[in-house]
């Protein structure tokens, strides 16, 4: 007897816990946002995407933002599908893709730069390959010092590296470098402590260290000058977009991550990973 | 003579040879930790150890991405170790486990060994993530890599299971355990520290693991709150720290430390405990 008179105590009570915590969750969704979002694909924009999802939790405790990785194309899969509700993708949309809808979230732009003190002031695409598969190897050839160019060039699986060999139409294996760099802050060290280097690195990361005395100079190319402005712009050639990808016009809780991930709130984020914020 | 003199000559090669190998083995080994102790063990403190990541991981710790290691490990092992026991004790105690099918199934376990990781990966995420519906969770991640140790679990644990000579079964019968009782009482202590071995391999395996995890348990560095959470591990935390981030190559050294740490620990520890319950249970 006494097992059934818990049991219909017990019974009751989670009745009651249901019935109390409805309306809560009701009120809960009227104070903000409710709800997870799952965003996969390019491995460049998952940290930023991460670190964003990390403040839009902060401003929103009740919405859950799951960051999964995988590279581009998994991202355009996994969104057409519907694994994800926003894939990431640091490229633009293909022909084939068309169906899908995407938004800037940053720019990614790669300048050329040089030691300050290098008379050079502007190479023309031809001239940086030859440079880079090894036909060009003095300065002298290019209007500067009689000097050998050092060729810095990045490690394999960098992003900057992808946007580099991708504008000039390189293969990886051709390129001759004498140096090889890991992350943009050494590429600028290796350039500033040597006069006859040539390298190239995020711009974002330039700009900001030859505004503080850096004594390196910043390459233009087709007479686009190199800044921050100009990839804003989307003027400067060697650049790419980091896109989020919806597959139908985003509603709900998309749309406030999209707003949000476009906003100046997350500019500092987006120049802490070095890629250019989107003016609108 | 010369020809003694001549053969000792040759001998005397042949061991350097093998010395050199074993001494290149050995460089080998540390160098690694002498290049990962010495860039990463001074980013370890009680904070890294608990700290949520901060900056994409370039500030702050690897408390979550711990935890959710543990918890993807635990996973994998509470669902193979059964599995793996069952299907060993079915290959080594039965006849039919002798017989064409055995064969089969041996054979597709070492077929299923030399499956590449990332094949695992696509599978786990094919089957657990969508039919499954688990999505990016620790627990298809745990399930995916179970799939993956079992092979290395069932043939260990067979190995050391037959390697129980024959008399000791003969002798259980004799005196009339049954054979439930037999395999408790005798076999599987007397298996114990065979079963520790493949434990150990199991785990290291598992541990490892990057691409059979990156698409099923994911990337996400928030505390996990339940194993249906996605939950990033830090073998998949060092490669992106590593890969991904710029200016993050220490703390990609410093969670290599935690992780070699990690290993060692739970190899310690397995080994510690297949040898305690090692023979001399039934040895007279």
């Amino acid at each position: 007897m006494l097992p059934r008179a818990l049991t219909v105590v017990l019974l009751t009570a989670i009745l009651v816990g249901l019935g109390c915590s409805s309306p809560e969750s009701r009120d809960l969704a009227i104070e903000g946002l409710t709800g997870k979002l799952v965003l996969t694909g390019s491995s460049t924009i998952a940290p930023l995407a991460l670190e964003i999802g990390q403040r839009f939790e902060a401003e929103n405790p009740h919405v859950r933002v799951d960051v999964q990785t995988g590279g581009s194309s998994r991202g355009i899969a996994d969104t057409r599908n519907g694994t994800a509700d926003i894939g990431m993708a640091s490229r633009a949309l293909a022909a084939d893709e068309q169906d899908l809808l995407s938004f800037a979230i940053a720019r990614d732009g790669v300048s050329l730069i040089v030691h300050r003190d290098n008379p050079v002031r502007e190479l023309s695409d031809q001239q940086v390959v030859a440079i880079y598969t090894g036909t060009i190897t003095n300065w002298k050839d290019l209007g500067g010092d009689d000097a050998p160019i050092t060729v810095v060039h990045k490690a394999e699986g960098r992003a900057t590296l992808e946007v580099f060999l991708g504008y000039l139409g390189l293969d990886g294996r051709e390129v001759q470098p004498s140096v090889v760099i890991g992350d943009n802050e050494q590429g600028v060290k290796t350039v500033a402590g040597n006069r006859n280097a040539i390298g190239y690195v995020s711009i974002g990361t330039a700009e900001a260290d030859a505004a503080t005395g850096v004594p390196i100079r910043l390459l233009g190319l087709g007479g686009i000058e190199a800044t921050s402005a100009n990839v804003a712009a989307g003027s400067f050639p060697m650049a790419r977009a980091l896109n989020l990808i919806t597959r139908e016009k985003p509603s709900g809780l998309s749309t406030a991550f999209l707003k949000f991930a476009r906003s100046e709130s997350v500019h500092d984020l987006v120049e802490a990973h070095f890629f250019v914020p989107i003016q609108d | 003579m010369n020809k003694l003199r001549k053969r000792n000559g040759t001998d005397r090669w042949v061991a350097l040879l093998l010395w050199l190998a074993a001494a290149l083995v050995v460089a080998t080994l540390l160098w690694i930790l002498g290049d990962i102790f010495s860039r990463g063990l001074s980013g370890l403190s009680v904070e890294f150890l608990v700290d949520e990541p901060r900056e994409a991981g370039r500030a702050g710790g690897l408390g979550p991405v711990l935890l959710s290691t543990l918890l993807v490990l635990g996973v994998c092992m509470a669902a193979a170790v059964p599995v793996a026991l069952g299907a060993a004790v079915l290959l080594s105690e039965f006849s039919l486990g002798r017989r064409g099918f055995g064969r089969a199934v041996r054979a597709s376990l070492d077929i299923l060994a030399a499956v590449p990781s990332i094949v695992f990966g696509l599978f786990g995420n094919a089957f657990f993530s969508q039919i499954l519906g688990m999505g990016f969770s620790l627990l298809s991640g745990g399930l995916t890599l179970a799939c993956m140790v079992l092979p290395i679990l069932i043939r260990t644990t067979e190995q050391a299971l037959t390697a129980v000579p024959d008399e000791v079964r003969q002798g259980a019968a004799a005196v009339g355990l049954s054979r439930v009782t037999t395999f408790k009482s005798l076999l599987l202590p007397a298996a114990a520290p065979g079963l520790a071995a493949g434990f150990v391999l199991g785990m290291g395996r598992a541990l490892a693991e990057t691409a059979a995890l990156l698409f099923t348990s994911g990337y996400v560095t928030r505390w996990p709150e339940s194993l249906l959470d996605s939950g990033r591990v830090l073998s998949i935390h060092i490669y992106d720290l590593a890969m991904n981030i710029p200016g993050a190559d220490d703390r990609a050294s410093s969670t290599a430390v935690v992780l070699i740490a990690l290993v060692l620990l739970l190899n310690v520890s397995a080994m510690a405990i297949g040898g305690r319950r090692s023979p001399g249970r039934w040895s007279p």
